[in-house]
C-alpha cells in the first residue's frame, strides 16, 4: 500500500440521475504513468477531476500518498488547493491577463516562496519546455503549442509529485500533437513525477503510458500495459476502441479449463486456432484479429496457421498503409498492409494470421 | 484571451457535469460550513433576500389591508382592494389599448430595422446598429418631453409646419392614446430591435444558403426560409415587449395626466399621491400588474425554452448579408427615418427649447438665452438633484459592481448551498414593474423604524435592489465566457478562494466589470420609476425633477435638465462603446 501514490477505490460520481463514474478502483504506483482511455462520456475526465478535487464524488475513497483526500465514509473532502497535486487542462487554462513568467510563477507565489527561488524555479520549468525566451511575453499572444508548453511548465514548476493531464494535446493539430507526445514522454521520465493522463486518443495512450486503463460507460473495461491492451483485448469494446480489429463471430469448438489455445469455428464454417486470455466459459461468440496482423499472399504461405482463401473486394490507399476489404468464407475482413505489398482489386489471395493474434473475447 | 475561446472536445457529460454541479447531491461536503465561501454566500443571501423580499411583503400586506392603512401588522384584511379594481375597468382597458398599440409599433419598427441591418448589405450598417440603441438611453421621459414639443396640438413644431403648408387641423396630437403608445414604442421598444436582431444573427446561414443552392431565388428564400425561422424569435420579442409596455410609466405620466387619461401605472401613482393616499388600491393594482406581467413573462420563457427554436443554436454565426442592389438606399432611408424621429428630431426640439427664454417653435418669436442652464445650476433644489444623481450613480455603480461580482461568481461557479436561490433573488426585481417596486419600497421603508426614508441612503439601497438584475446579467455574460478551467487551475495550483478571485477571476472579468459599472451608472442617472416615490425635500434626483418641472409648466427648465441628463448618459455610453471596442480588440 505504501508503494501506491494514488489509490482510487469504489469511486462513484453521480450528476442528478446520471451516473458518470460507476464504481472505479485502481492504483497508480510511484513514478508510474497511467492513462485513462475511453470515448467521450465514459467517465475518464470525471475520475481525473475527482482526484484533483474539482468534482465531488458520491461515494468511494481517494488516497494520495496514503493520505485520505476524499472518503464518503469519513465525510472527508480535502479542497483542491490543499491536495498538492498539479494539473494540465484540456484548454491549457493559460491566464491571458498575465505574462508567461507570472503564469508559471503562480503556484510558487501561492506557496509564498522567496522571490529568488520563484525566479529560479520558473527559469528551470521554462527551460524544460524550451520557452525561456518567452518569459516576459503576455500569455495572450502565444500559439497553441506555446500555450501548451506554458501550461506544462506551470504544472511542474512547484515540483509536485502528482501531475494530472486532462486531454492536454487534444486541441493541437495532428503534427504538433505527435511532437508534443514525444516531449511529454521525455518530461515524464526526466522529472520524478507520477502522472495520470486522460485521453480519447488510443495512439496517444499507447505511446506515452506505462499502463492503460480503458474505461467505458463509467466502468473499467481493462487495465494493462499498452502491449497487453493492444495484443490481448479482453472485450469487444477494447478490441474495437483500441487500434482497429476484425471481430469474427462464431462459437467455441474446444474449451479448456484455463487460458490458452482454443479452437473457434466461425459463422462461415472456418475453424481457427485462437488464444484465450481468460478461462473460457464456453459461450464466447467472438474472436478479434487486428487488421495489421493479417498476412495476404499471392500463393499458399508456408508454415502459417489459420490459412483461408480470400478475394480482394476493395483497396483504399492511405499512404502509410493500404487498407483492403477482403471477402473470405466467414464474411469480410479488413486488412492493413504496408504499401510495399500491393494486390489488385479482384485478385485471389491466401489469408493467414497467427493463433496468438486471434484473441477470444469475453462474452 | 485565446484559451477561453477554444471549444473543448465535445463531451456530452460535460453539460451534465455542469448541471450536476449546480444541483448535485451531497453538496454539503464540498464547502465546509464555516469556510469564507459559505459565510459570504449566507451573508449575500440574507442581505439581498431582505432587500428584495421585504418590500414585496409590505406590498402584499398593503393590498390585503382593509382596515386602518397605518396599522401594522394588519388588523382587518380581505380582498376588497382587489374587488374594487372592477370599478377601474376603463383604466385597465386604457392600459391594454396603449400596450397593444405600442407593442405592434415597436415590433414592426424593430423587425424591419433588424432585418435591414442584420440581413442585407446597406452602407454603414454596423454604425447604424449602435445608433438604434440610443432612444432607449434617452429614456421615455425625455422622449415624451421632446415629442410634446414636437407634436402638441396647435403649438407643436410638426403641427405648425403642417399649418404652414396649408394643412387643416392637427397632423398629430401627442396627448392621445396613440401619442403615448408612439413614445413608448420609440423609446422603450428598442428591446424589440435588440431581441429580433439577436434572433436573426444567430441563424445558421447555411440554412439559407441551402435554399439558394437548391435553386430558390433571393426573395423566395426570405419568405420561405428566413421568415419562418425567425418567427419564434419575433413572437418571443412581442410577448416580452408587451409585458414591458404594461409596466411602462413615463410616457403615460407626461402625456396622459394632463388629459386625465390614465393607464394602470399612472393610476397607481395617482392613488398614492392624491389626498388621502389610497395605498390599498395602489398596492392591489400593483400586485395585479405584477401578476399579469409574471404570466406574460412565463409564457415568453416557455416559448423560448420550447426548443423548436431552430435559429437559436448558441453558436455565433456571421450571417450572410443579402445583396439588395439599388434597394439598399431605400432600406437605408428607412433606418435613418427611424433615427430621425427617435433621436434627431427629439434632440433638436429639446436643444432648441432649452436655449429659449419662452418655449416656442415660431422662428421670429424665439429669444435665445443660457438662463435655463444657469437656473439649473443656481436653484438649490435643482442643483442638488443634479449632484445627487451623479453621487448616486458613482456610489451605486462602484459598490454595486463589487457586490454583484461576488454574487455572480457564487451563482455560476460556487457549489455552496443556497447559490441557486441567490439567482432567483437577484433576478426577481426584473419581474416586478419598476413603478410597482417603487411603491413597495416606499411602503416598506415608511413602516420601518430605521430613519432612512427621505435620504439618499434609501435611494441608493433602492437603486441597488432594482438594478441588481442588470448588473448580474451583464457580469454573467462575461463570466460564462471565461473558461472554468482558468479558475480551477488556480485552485489546483494551491490558491484559496479569495486569492483566486483576486488574481484570476476579477482581472479576467475586467471587461464585464467596466461594462457593468457604466450600465449601472447610466441606469442610476436615468432612474424614474423608483425615484419618484422615494425622493424627498432633502433627497432630490434628476429624473423626477425633470418630470415635476415639466408638469409645473417650466418647460424650458425641464428641457435644459433633460439635455443635461441625456448628455451625462451619452458620455457614459460613449465610454462604454469605446471600452467595448477595446476589449473586443483585445479578444482577437
Amino acid at each position: 500500500m505504501s508503494q501506491a501514490r494514488i489509490e482510487v477505490s469504489d469511486l462513484i460520481v453521480r450528476y442528478g440521475g446520471v451516473t458518470a463514474v460507476a464504481g472505479v478502483s485502481f492504483t497508480v504506483g510511484r513514478g508510474e504513468h497511467v492513462t485513462l482511455l475511453g470515448p467521450s462520456g465514459c467517465g475518464k475526465t470525471t475520475t481525473l477531476r475527482a482526484i484533483a478535487g474539482l468534482e465531488e464524488p458520491s461515494s468511494g475513497a481517494i488516497r494520495i500518498d496514503g493520505q485520505t483526500m476524499y472518503s464518503s465514509t469519513d465525510r472527508r473532502n480535502i479542497p483542491s488547493e490543499k491536495r498538492g497535486v498539479s494539473m494540465v487542462f484540456q484548454s491549457y487554462a493559460v491566464w491571458p491577463h498575465m505574462t508567461v513568467f507570472d503564469n508559471v510563477a503562480y503556484g510558487l507565489r501561492v506557496r509564498k516562496l522567496p522571490r529568488a527561488e520563484v525566479a529560479a524555479n520558473v527559469d528551470r520549468a521554462l527551460g524544460l519546455v524550451q520557452m525561456r525566451e518567452f518569459a516576459s511575453r503576455p500569455a495572450s499572444n502565444l500559439s497553441g503549442g506555446q500555450q501548451q508548453r506554458v501550461a506544462l511548465a506551470r504544472a511542474v514548476a512547484f515540483s509536485p509529485t502528482v501531475v494530472l493531464f486532462d486531454e492536454p494535446l487534444s486541441n493541437l493539430d495532428a503534427k504538433l500533437r505527435a511532437e508534443m507526445r514525444v516531449e511529454l514522454r521525455e518530461l515524464q521520465r526526466r522529472l520524478d513525477i507520477t502522472s495520470v493522463y486522460v485521453t480519447h486518443d488510443q495512439e496517444e495512450a499507447l505511446a506515452i503510458s506505462d499502463r492503460v486503463i480503458v474505461m467505458y460507460n463509467g466502468g473499467i473495461e481493462q487495465i494493462g500495459s499498452p502491449e497487453a491492451i493492444y495484443n490481448r483485448p479482453k472485450s469487444r469494446f477494447v478490441a474495437d476502441f483500441v487500434g482497429s480489429a476484425n471481430l469474427i463471430g462464431g462459437r467455441l469448438k474446444s474449451a479448456p479449463n484455463g487460458p490458452g489455445p482454443v479452437l473457434f469455428e466461425t459463422e462461415g464454417g472456418v475453424t481457427l486456432q485462437a488464444q484465450a486470455t481468460h478461462p473460457p466459459r464456453g459461450d464466447e461468440n467472438r474472436v478479434a484479429v487486428r487488421t495489421a496482423y493479417i498476412d495476404l499472399a499471392a500463393g499458399s504461405p508456408n508454415g502459417a496457421t489459420n490459412i483461408a482463401p480470400g478475394n480482394i473486394r476493395e483497396r483504399l490507399f492511405h499512404g502509410d498503409f493500404i487498407q483492403y476489404i477482403v471477402d473470405w468464407p466467414a464474411g469480410q475482413l479488413i486488412v492493413r498492409r504496408p504499401p510495399t505489398e500491393m494486390f489488385e482489386e479482384g485478385a485471389t489471395v491466401a489469408i493467414s494470421f497467427a493463433a496468438e493474434h486471434c484473441v477470444l473475447l469475453e462474452a | 484571451m485565446r484559451p477561453a475561446e477554444i471549444a473543448p472536445h465535445p463531451d456530452p457529460l460535460r453539460a451534465m457535469r455542469e448541471r450536476g454541479n449546480r444541483a448535485g447531491s451531497a453538496r454539503w461536503l464540498r464547502v465546509p460550513p464555516f469556510s469564507a465561501q459559505a459565510i459570504v454566500t449566507l451573508l449575500i443571501l440574507l442581505v439581498c433576500g431582505g432587500l428584495v423580499v421585504y418590500p414585496v411583503v409590505f406590498l402584499v400586506e398593503a393590498a390585503l389591508n382593509t382596515g386602518d392603512p397605518q396599522e401594522f401588522p394588519l388588523q382587518e384584511w380581505g380582498l376588497a382592494n382587489f374587488a374594487a379594481l372592477g370599478e377601474d375597468w376603463h383604466i385597465l382597458a386604457n392600459t391594454a389599448l396603449v400596450a397593444c398599440m405600442a407593442t405592434v409599433m415597436a415590433v414592426t419598427f424593430g423587425f424591419v430595422v433588424a432585418w435591414i441591418l442584420t440581413r442585407t448589405r446597406v452602407p454603414g450598417g454596423a454604425r447604424l446598429e449602435r445608433l438604434m440603441e440610443l432612444p432607449y438611453y434617452m429614456t421615455p421621459l425625455v422622449g415624451a418631453l421632446a415629442w410634446a414639443i414636437l407634436a402638441s396640438p396647435r403649438t407643436g413644431a410638426l403641427n405648425q409646419v403642417w399649418h404652414a403648408v396649408g394643412g387643416g387641423g392637427d397632423l398629430f396630437d401627442i396627448y392621445s392614446p396613440f401619442g403615448i403608445a408612439w413614445v413608448m414604442a420609440l423609446f422603450e421598444g428598442t428591446v424589440a430591435f435588440v431581441m429580433i436582431s439577436a434572433a436573426m444573427k444567430s441563424m445558421d446561414p447555411s440554412l439559407e444558403e441551402t435554399s439558394r443552392v437548391l435553386g430558390a431565388g433571393k426573395w423566395r428564400t426570405v419568405i420561405k426560409i428566413t421568415l419562418p425561422l425567425v418567427m419564434p424569435g419575433v413572437l418571443g420579442a412581442t410577448i416580452f415587449v408587451f409585458a414591458e409596455m404594461l409596466g411602462s410609466f413615463a410616457a403615460a405620466y407626461v402625456l396622459g395626466i394632463p388629459g386625465r387619461y390614465y393607464v394602470i401605472t399612472t393610476a397607481i401613482w395617482q392613488a398614492t399621491t392624491s389626498y388621502p393616499p389610497d395605498f390599498g388600491r395602489a398596492a392591489a393594482m400593483g400586485i395585479s400588474l405584477f401578476a399579469v406581467m409574471l404570466v406574460t413573462l412565463t409564457i415568453y420563457r416557455l416559448i423560448v425554452r420550447r426548443g423548436n427554436y431552430a435559429t437559436i443554436t448558441g453558436k455565433a454565426f456571421r450571417p450572410r448579408a443579402m445583396e439588395v442592389g439599388r434597394a439598399a438606399w431605400i432600406l437605408l432611408a428607412v433606418c435613418w427615418a427611424y433615427i430621425l424621429v427617435a433621436v434627431v428630431l427629439p434632440m433638436m426640439a429639446l436643444l432648441l427649447t432649452s436655449f429659449q427664454r419662452f418655449a416656442t417653435v415660431i422662428v421670429d418669436q424665439m429669444q435665445f438665452t443660457l438662463a435655463n442652464y444657469e437656473n439649473a445650476v443656481r436653484f438649490a433644489a435643482v442643483r442638488s438633484a443634479l449632484v445627487n444623481s451623479l453621487v448616486l450613480g458613482f456610489g451605486v455603480a462602484s459598490i454595486g459592481v463589487l457586490v454583484m461580482t461576488v454574487l455572480v461568481w457564487i451563482i455560476y461557479r460556487s457549489r455552496a448551498p443556497g447559490h441557486g436561490l441567490i439567482e432567483y433573488v437577484a433576478m426577481f426585481p426584473q419581474a416586478v414593474p419598476r413603478l410597482v417596486f417603487g411603491l413597495a419600497l416606499l411602503w416598506a421603508w415608511l413602516n420601518i423604524p430605521i430613519p432612512i426614508y427621505g435620504t439618499l441612503w434609501l435611494l441608493a439601497l433602492a437603486y441597488f435592489t432594482v438594478l441588481m438584475p442588470l448588473g448580474v446579467r451583464t457580469l454573467a455574460g462575461v463570466m460564462l465566457q471565461i473558461d472554468k478551467s482558468l479558475e480551477e487551475c488556480a485552485r489546483v495550483c494551491g490558491a484559496s478562494w479569495g486569492y483566486q478571485l483576486r488574481t484570476v477571476t476579477m482581472p479576467l472579468l475586467r471587461p464585464g466589470i467596466v461594462a457593468a459599472w457604466l450600465l449601472l451608472f447610466i441606469a442610476s442617472v436615468r432612474e424614474l420609476g423608483v425615484s419618484i416615490f422615494l425622493v424627498g425635500p432633502n433627497a432630490q434626483v434628476i429624473a423626477p425633477s425633470i418630470a415635476s418641472a415639466w408638469l409645473s409648466s417650466s418647460t424650458e427648465l425641464s428641457t435644459a435638465l433633460a439635455i443635461i441628463q441625456t448628455s451625462v448618459v451619452f458620455i457614459a455610453l460613449a465610454i462604454l462603446f469605446r471600452a467595448a471596442r477595446r476589449f473586443t480588440g483585445e479578444l482577437r
